[in-house]
């Protein structure tokens, strides 16, 4: 989207009292009568006073941390700001040019647009969707890592085949160990000893019947999970969804690429994708994920949307497995944080 | 040493009472990994315990920080030390003060305790050797009538650690 979205700038029907700062802060050196022809010209955000909390359709500044049915936005990097944290911003005394205070940008300066439309709401949910897609990659790749650390010290040699084609550089290099990244307090998630080992030359039982208990604990849930939602005929409502949607999937969607359409559809439909490209490699690298799972932070509980996988059908045992080990590993990290779960 | 500077002993404002209040819930819900706040009816200063990362020459160390915030948080900076006994690092005092530059010019509004904490970390975790800053001896002496770190005119100029 461009700068200009085509609005008519045009003085707009401002309450007086909303013209001039509610005492948020002792404002200094405030041109009263400036700001209020600003405002009146739509050149600044109405000072409307902050709500304490959320309520549908409103913006939080984020210098205050109190909700406004609109806010100025940074010319550098459109982050929003009410306008009379702007006020205190801005210092006419100093002899610097003012920096953003969210991209120190020299030269802050502030446009108004008026109240969000629903194209730019849309925007903004796709690149939230991209951050918590890209924190759930980092999270997969801290396992991933720590699953090859462990897999790496069990069998010195480069025969499993889980190995991601990535990896196999380091796996040659053998008897150096990758100490992975990770661990800025998170907890290591480790397999059962043994587990990964005779994978050659078969599936060994105990793989298996881990397997078993990851599918029987995902059903436990899931009936768990099937009363506290309390409504029968929505649940299945969603189940046709997902099924509808995963069938809709375009084949050769990147999980990169995002859509604006966004919604559930597109989201299964990556996710779908990326459960079928997973041949190689044990990361379920899946794009999307469920809009309820957004509404919390990202990370851990991304692992929700497991009972996808059910939808999709598999090449071979083998990549079930795959998929069940990963889902397995970020089930257990996803557990240690978030009892509770969004999906259903 | 421990913040007696005029500014952060002022009552705190009506806008930075309500921020903290937010950022504390924040904290509560999801709280930045590796660090502890430890609860206090004390809003106005924050003790937050700080657990070295993994894989860095502080794992398995613990040490506190104490932050205290102005009447005019978050316009101003707070400020933030290492209570004794301070981690041995380049750009930390042995009077807890912590050369890093969002603490004072860097400083911005849209900065919250969770992300200094990040920050200072972030420095802890870069860091290859033990040893306190060249002129710590100096430093500390000057600073024995218990002047507050952002009162101090500093220098960065290392953005290696």
């Amino acid at each position: 989207m461009g700068n200009k979205l085509g609005r008519i700038r045009k003085r707009q029907v401002v309450d007086e009292k909303y013209t001039r700062p509610q005492g948020l802060y002792q404002h200094k050196d405030v041109d009263h009568k400036k700001l209020r022809k600003l405002i009146l010209d739509s050149k600044l955000a109405p000072c409307y006073p902050g709500e304490d909390d959320f309520i549908c359709d409103l913006e939080e500044c984020p210098i205050c941390f109190l909700y406004y049915p609109s806010l100025n936005r940074s010319r550098c990097c459109m982050k929003g700001i009410c306008t009379e944290c702007f006020l205190q911003m801005k210092t006419p005394n100093s002899a610097r040019p003012t920096q953003c205070p969210f991209c120190k940008t020299f030269n802050y300066a502030v446009e108004y647009r008026g109240v969000k439309t629903k194209e730019e709401k849309g925007l903004e949910q796709i690149e939230e969707q991209r951050v918590i897609d890209a924190k759930i990659r980092m999270r997969r790749q801290e396992i991933q890592d720590e699953e090859e650390r462990m897999l790496r010290r069990q069998e010195m040699s480069s025969s499993s085949r889980i190995i991601n084609p990535n990896d196999i550089g380091c796996i040659s290099e053998m008897g150096e160990e990758i100490v992975s990244t990770q661990q800025l307090g998170g907890s290591a998630i480790t397999h059962p000893s043994g587990s990964t080992q005779n994978r050659d030359d078969e599936f060994d039982l105990e793989n298996i019947m881990l397997m078993e208990a990851i599918w029987l604990s995902f059903q436990e849930d899931d009936k768990r999970h099937h009363r506290s939602y309390g409504d029968a005929t929505q649940l299945a409502k969603y189940a046709d969804e997902l099924r509808i949607s995963a069938a809709m999937a375009p084949q050769t969607e990147s999980t990169s690429t995002s859509s604006p359409s966004g919604g559930l559809a597109c989201r299964v439909a990556r996710q779908h994708v990326g459960v079928e490209s997973s041949t190689n490699s044990t990361m379920v690298e899946s794009g999307g994920y469920d809009d309820w799972s957004t509404l919390d932070n990202g990370g851990g509980r991304s692992t929700e949307s497991y009972p996808l996988h059910n939808e999709v059908a598999m090449e071979s045992f083998e990549e079930q497995m795959m998929v069940a080990m990963a889902v397995s590993l970020s089930e257990a990290r996803a557990r240690t944080s978030s009892p509770e779960i969004e999906w259903h | 040493m421990t913040g007696s500077s005029a500014s952060s002993r002022k009552v705190l404002s009506k806008i930075a009472t309500n921020r903290l209040q937010k950022e504390l819930v924040e904290w509560q819900v999801n709280p930045p990994s590796g660090f502890l706040h430890k609860v206090t009816d004390n809003l106005q200063r924050w003790v937050i315990e700080v657990y070295g990362a993994q894989g860095t020459i502080y794992a398995g160390e613990k040490y506190q920080l104490q932050v205290d915030f102005p009447e005019h948080y978050p316009m101003e900076a707070p400020q933030v030390i290492f209570l004794h006994p301070a981690p041995l690092h380049p750009h930390i005092y042995s009077n807890g003060h912590i050369c890093l530059d969002i603490l004072y010019d860097s400083w911005s509004p849209a900065m919250t305790v969770s992300s200094i904490c990040i920050s200072i970390l972030s420095m802890l975790s870069s860091s290859t050797v033990k040893e306190r800053p060249e002129d710590n001896d100096r430093y500390v002496k000057n600073c024995r009538n218990g002047r507050s770190p952002k009162e101090t005119r500093w220098w960065f100029h290392d953005d290696k650690v």
